[in-house]
């Protein structure tokens, strides 16, 4: 047993223990077992049974050659270029789709807090793309995109733009254009809600305080809102970038994964294997990296709040 | 749906006899001394909305008519193919007993068999001569008969008749009277077709690859995507594109968008399916009176290809009432219906016996669509043809995206594909 602080420490474990409390928290576990129960079974039983898939010969076109192989379709996959480069796709479109994302939700979030007129409706109707179903939206989008029929083109072409008879679509760079700016007008409120329930829990005293000591607005969002919201900004981050991994259905209704395997992302590869392959041992092994992937960004993310010393506090 | 009441009380289950079966089989007779005592409901999973899910009401009708103990449930798949094939998968690899009978796209009964998901149909007695060879082979899987051809669907080449005086026969003058008309007409499209990356692509380049004289598998069912043949395909379909022959959009067009630019008068070819001949002809059309229908173009000597679509009916394995299913099947593919269906709805029948006189004094321009028929060919017939498809896809689009040459981007599919039948199954 090592030794427990008697005070609480940001960021440390802080446990007074008592023989009173310790009996009490045996009746705590039994009020949260159900809970833990029905999430383990909608949780870990899938993941489990995943991770045993993923060990197994599984494809459903050969019926009778079901067995174990070991580590085989993790070694598959290992020397699978395809999926390593749907892999590293995924994480660039992660990494700019979540960048932008938390700019423009943070400049969203910070227009929303400011009190103005019709600001109820305001805050309402930017949160409209967020209820539509993703599916839609790239839909939406696709269209817009369209060289016949969508306004971009139109629009680019009326200013002059360079990009009104590009065919967005056929190209291995420009597709990813309508597929980034579908997935931002979708998340970006999402961010932006975040974002705003961390604004409104900065004491506005803080504000006064730096003005009075001379700060401008700029200095005042850099050295008092930013520092105060890192957590929240955190929470916000994990919850985006795990979505961003597995992004699917904005890929699969606008592209296909195509021009070729342009825009070929590691869920749409993972669905490829178990829907059109019908090879859930491989599909499985796909899930289980992936999952790897999205829990080690987690872990990544949570260890950064923590040193923060943000959110577990 | 029509709810059957007040059924009739009727001989037991086990009455019906496989004799019996044989006398109710083919025509469809009146059976009502065979229906079972139970009343029960087949669930029938169609594809098809609008007038073909209207005549499939039709006949679903008649058919509870003759068999009053027989409810027939009709649910609609997805329009979408890629997604009534998840959910038919999903179904079926749960072992579900319903859907009892499935209309099945051609290209899904080898994974489907493969996977003993469906009914080998052989001891039951079906009479398949007047159906359509080729028909009849997409539904075989390792010399077993697994899918009753429903409906047949090959895919063609329209054309202007206004516009083409001849119609073409090979791809030098398919391109020569493409170009020429857009020299005088140069706001419209050369040749329409499909280019997205999905299945139509492949059957667009098939047509073109067999016009060359090359296929996706050879005669002893190994891969040759890249074959001089399949090579020359893929380099005069994107030259249309390169060329402007087609607009660089087609590289985004499935079926649908070829129709519309075909029926709204822009285009001067089209390659597409018979489903499109009444539209072309509807009044009010552009096109009216000035629609062609042929078999894709050729190089030489060779022989047209022209894609096999077309529907099948293929029973659940885990189905509770195969008798029933049978029966239910039989009568979907008997001669009248296939004729009815095609009035009804434009499907063209799969056995030549339903192009009756009356047929083609509804609907004339399937006198035209029959001879494209002989020129059918299915698309491999393997559970590995999925995957097969989806490497050609890419192959397409990386060529149409210019990321690829024809050549570099058949030899990667080909190495694919390979790798693919290596390791699994062959056949």
């Amino acid at each position: 047993m090592g030794v427990r602080p008697e005070v609480r420490i940001p960021g440390r474990a802080f446990r007074p223990r008592s023989g009173l409390s310790a009996r009490r928290s045996y009746v705590g576990y039994g009020f949260i077992a159900p809970a833990v129960i029905v999430l383990a079974a909608l949780t870990l039983f899938p993941l489990g049974y995943n991770v045993w898939l993923s060990v197994q010969q599984r494809i459903l076109t050969l019926p009778f050659e079901n067995h174990a192989v070991g580590l085989a379709n993790y070694v598959a996959l290992a020397q699978d270029t395809q999926f390593w480069h749907d892999l590293l796709r995924t994480l660039m479109f992660t990494g700019i789709s979540v960048f932008v994302e938390l700019v423009l939700g943070m400049v969203l979030a910070l227009v929303m807090s400011k009190e103005f007129r019709a600001r109820a409706m305001v805050r309402v109707s930017i949160l409209i793309p967020w209820a539509i179903p993703t599916a839609v939206s790239a839909m939406l989008w696709a269209m817009f995109f369209d060289p016949r029929t969508g306004f971009v083109d139109f629009f680019l072409g009326r200013v002059g733009l360079p990009g009104s008879h590009l065919v967005w679509f056929n190209s291995a760079f420009f597709a990813w254009i309508p597929i980034i700016l579908s997935d931002m007008w979708k998340n970006t409120p999402f961010m932006a809600l975040l974002l705003m329930a961390g604004l409104q829990s900065i004491p506005k005293e803080l504000y006064e305080s730096a003005r009075i000591d001379g700060a401008g607005s700029w200095q005042a969002f850099w050295r008092v809102t930013i520092p105060l919201m890192q957590p929240v900004i955190l929470v916000a981050l994990i919850f985006r970038t795990l979505s961003a991994l597995l992004v699917f259905d904005t890929v699969f209704v606008m592209t296909g994964g195509g021009p070729g395997t342009a825009t070929t992302v590691v869920a749409y590869y993972n669905w490829y294997q178990f829907f059109t392959a019908l090879n859930y041992g491989y599909g499985a092994a796909i899930s289980v990296v992936i999952t790897a992937v999205a829990m080690l960004m987690a872990f990544l993310y949570v260890r950064a709040t923590v040193r923060q010393g943000g959110l577990f506090r | 749906m029509s709810q059957k009441k007040g059924k009739l009380v009727m001989a037991g289950l086990a009455v019906l006899s496989i004799g019996a079966m044989a006398v109710v089989s083919g025509a469809a007779s009146p059976a009502k001394a065979y229906a079972s005592a139970k009343p029960i409901t087949l669930v029938f999973a169609n594809d098809g909305l609008g007038t073909e899910l209207s005549s499939t009401n039709v006949a679903v009708k008649e058919f509870e008519k003759l068999h009053p103990n027989i409810h027939i449930k009709v649910i609609v798949e997805s329009a979408n193919s890629t997604q009534a094939y998840q959910t038919l998968v999903t179904n079926l690899s749960s072992g579900s007993a319903t859907p009892d009978v499935i209309s099945a796209d051609v290209t899904y009964p080898a994974t489907f068999a493969a996977s003993h998901w469906i009914l080998p149909l052989n001891k039951y007695g079906f009479n398949l001569k007047t159906f359509y060879p080729g028909m009849v082979k997409s539904g075989e899987y390792r010399g077993k008969l697994y899918a009753i051809p429903w409906f047949i669907n090959v895919e063609g080449l329209y054309y202007r008749t206004d516009l083409v005086k001849t119609p073409p026969k090979t791809f030098a003058q398919v391109l020569a009277d493409a170009k020429r008309v857009l020299k005088s007409h140069p706001k419209m499209i050369g040749v329409a077709f499909e280019a997205q990356k999905y299945e139509g692509a492949v059957t667009v380049f098939q047509d073109i690859a067999g016009g060359f004289g090359g296929s996706f598998l050879n005669a002893k069912g190994k891969p040759v995507l890249n074959s001089a043949a399949d090579i020359r395909a893929l380099t005069w379909l994107n030259s249309l594109i390169k060329s402007k022959v087609s607009p660089a959009s087609v590289t985004g067009w499935q079926e649908g968008n070829v129709q519309q630019a075909f029926t709204s008068g822009q285009a001067v070819f089209g390659f597409n399916w018979p489903y499109l001949y009444p539209l072309a002809e509807a009044k009010g059309t552009p096109t009216k009176g000035h629609t062609g229908f042929i078999a894709p173009p050729v190089s030489g000597s060779h022989s047209p290809v022209a894609s096999l679509g077309g529907t099948d009916l293929v029973i659940n394995k885990h189905t509770k009432y195969p008798k029933q299913a049978v029966m239910f099947v039989k009568f979907l593919t008997s001669k009248a219906i296939q004729t009815q269906r095609a009035v009804l709805a434009g499907d063209p029948p799969s056995r030549s016996d339903s192009y009756t006189p009356a047929l083609y004094k509804q609907a004339p321009w399937f006198k035209q669509e029959k001879t494209v028929y002989k020129y059918a060919t299915p698309r491999p017939v393997t559970p590995l043809y999925p995957q097969i498809s989806a490497y050609i896809q890419t192959a397409l689009s990386s060529v149409y995206s210019g990321q690829m040459s024809p050549k570099a981007a058949l030899d990667q599919a080909q190495s694919e594909v390979v790798k693919l039948m290596g390791q699994t199954h062959g056949g």
